[in-house]
């Protein structure tokens, strides 16, 4: 059965070019970078030039990217290298209730260890209240961190309005961003937007899985987190494949060489998608905001009177793939919390559906996703108690 | 996780979805809060009690549609004393079992046609409304599963304590600190109760 895939947001296919990328590292070139042997400098001189590649995508120095095992790994190593390092100067940290997990995490395990953690709101679009962050910043906070583009609703958090307030503070607030959505998707100019620490990873722009990368401004301090023998960076000690970070590099220039080219076919086919939705099928409702605030490839939709899970599962039937918020299909059965944040209820949580585009999409395979979830929606609706009832 | 072929056959073509007409008997338990809700109707024979039509529908995932299927499956046929009897594990094993953490569906399902054949009952004369005191409780609790292992619990002794004292249900849990559906048990245990008009607070300690 051919595979229709629009769970983009979780990982993506490598390209084929990564995958040619990254053979030579399984094979042949598998000495790590030394000095002073030919193999070893090689080496050396390679992963120079892949971290140059990344390091340009985003307008950065190639001495500032850190290359991890995951963006997870990323996420941690900033935090908590961060906070380790600064919390001298203060214990307060600021986040949103609708962040990743991966700093909600962070952020709960240093509440628990007696920081001051302020959790931002949201409006009902998936923008965390700027006024409340205004309000928030205290002579003691040391970090805000953000999820720049939202993993549910694709809302586009504005980084410079937030740079900006961070900067009203009579002292430095380092700002961590979590790009892990928004790299390859939207442009990230690290300096114009004041960022200081950032992760994303390889997966979600069609690279390998099992790599990732931290943005390090010259000047932020981290301690150490992972302790261990310092093979290719200082912060990520141990292993990395090289592989990986060959996959990674490639898919770079890949998502970059062409960038304005890909997202403009990612925001085509999403309003597509968002357009054949809402003109064949009633009572959808939209989450997120439309338009320019949005990411370009995620679509994220409400159906009433029916549940995500069995809309999933029959998609998937119909060889199509894509993620829902209902907490049938969660770990902890419990319903989307970005969603609830936002004010959806439990309802419009339990039938949401995400859509994530790829590059790799076409409209032939939006078309035959829409037709089958047209007859799914209405067969499951015909099933359900609350539609007859309206 | 995977669903069982057989569930995925009653998901995919569930048998007995729909409506009766003239309903001798019909009962709705969940709620679309909760993520699934089922309504059953009976058409009963008046002379033999046997269970001649039965309908179902379902707002909830695969294993709610696929339960509220087999359920009206098995009772169809049935008198309705026989049919009180199904329990939940033998409609999830007539599924081919579920995973433990949908076994709530199969509960759901269960509870549904007993009601629905309570309302026959009652509005037949065969039987009284349920009084209510601290046993209805504890028959409640049975139906909220732990989502770990897909047992009832009470069955898994997490219920300390249960009492009724003024129209407050007083309800004693053991829950380990960190357990991942420690939230999800309480708030289960809440919409269990809070449907019964004798219940005007709930107070749980854990």
């Amino acid at each position: 059965m051919k595979k229709y895939y629009f769970d983009n947001c979780k990982t993506t296919q490598p390209a084929p070019e990564v995958i040619e990328a990254m053979l030579p590292y399984l094979k042949e070139k598998f000495v790590l970078p030394a000095n002073f042997v030919l193999g070893g400098s090689t080496a050396d001189e390679e992963l120079a030039g892949f971290k140059k590649t990344v390091a340009a995508s985003i307008g950065a120095k190639p001495e500032e990217i850190h290359f991890t095992a995951s963006g997870t790994l990323a996420n941690n190593i900033a935090i908590k290298g961060f906070i380790s390092e600064n919390a001298g100067n203060g214990t307060h940290i600021i986040v949103s209730v609708i962040d990743y997990p991966d700093l909600l995490t962070n952020a709960a395990f240093f509440e628990k260890s007696g920081f001051d953690v302020t959790y931002l709101g949201t409006d009902s679009e998936g923008f965390i209240d700027l006024e409340q962050l205004k309000n928030s910043l205290r002579s003691d906070t040391i970090l805000f961190m953000t999820t720049f583009v939202n993993h549910t609703v694709g809302s586009i958090q504005p980084l410079k309005k937030i740079r900006e307030i961070l900067d009203t503070a009579d002292h430095k607030i380092a700002l961590h961003v979590d790009a892990g959505q928004a790299y390859g998707k939207i442009p990230i100019a690290v300096n114009e937007l004041g960022i200081d620490l950032m992760s994303f990873s390889a997966h979600k722009i069609h690279g390998p899985q099992g790599v990732g990368a931290l943005y390090q401004r010259k000047g932020v301090q981290l301690g150490p987190v992972i302790h261990g023998i310092n093979r290719l960076d200082n912060h990520q000690t141990g292993m990395v494949s090289l592989a990986n970070i060959a996959g990674f590099a490639k898919a770079v220039e890949l998502a970059f060489g062409n960038f304005d080219a890909n997202v403009k076919k990612l925001r085509e086919l999403s309003n597509y998608l968002l357009e054949r939705i809402e003109s064949t099928i009633p009572y959808t409702l939209l989450n997120g905001p439309r338009g320019e605030g949005r990411t370009p490839h995620n679509i994220n939709i409400s159906f009433d009177f029916i549940e995500g899970e069995a809309i999933m599962l029959m998609l998937d039937l119909a060889g199509i793939s894509v993620d829902t918020g209902s907490a049938c299909a969660s770990q902890g059965l419990k319903p989307n919390y970005i969603l609830m944040a936002m004010g959806r209820n439990h309802e419009q949580s339990h039938s949401s559906m995400k859509f994530t585009m790829s590059r790799y999409n076409t409209k032939e395979e939006i078309d035959y996703a829409v037709d089958k979830l047209a007859e799914i929606v209405k067969e499951l609706r015909r099933r359900s108690p609350l539609y007859k009832e309206k | 996780m995977q669903y069982s072929q057989k569930v995925l056959d009653h998901f995919m073509k569930p048998h007995n979805v729909g409506k009766i007409e003239h309903p001798d008997a019909e009962a709705t338990e969940g709620s679309p809060a909760c993520g699934d809700q089922i309504s059953i109707q009976l058409k009963v024979n008046p002379e033999t009690k046997i269970i001649e039509d039965v309908k179902f529908q379902s707002y909830g995932c695969a294993s709610n549609i696929a339960t509220g299927s087999i359920i009206t499956d098995m009772a169809k046929g049935m008198n309705i004393e026989a049919a009180k009897k199904i329990t939940w594990k033998e409609a999830a094993d007539e599924l081919d079992g579920l995973p433990p953490v949908k076994m709530h569906c199969s509960v759901l399902a269960v509870d549904t046609l007993r009601k629905a054949i309570k309302d026959y009952e009652v509005k037949n004369h065969l039987a009284e409304a349920d009084e209510f005191d601290k046993d209805s409780i504890l028959e409640e609790l049975k139906k909220v599963i732990y989502p770990q292992v897909g047992e009832d619990i009470v069955a898994l002794k997490m219920v300390k304590y249960v009492g009724l004292e003024d129209g407050i249900a007083i309800i004693d849990l053991e829950i380990p600190k960190f357990d991942k559906f420690r939230d999800n048990v309480v708030e289960e245990v809440r919409e269990h109760l809070e449907k019964f008009q004798e219940i005007k607070d709930i107070k749980i300690t854990i």
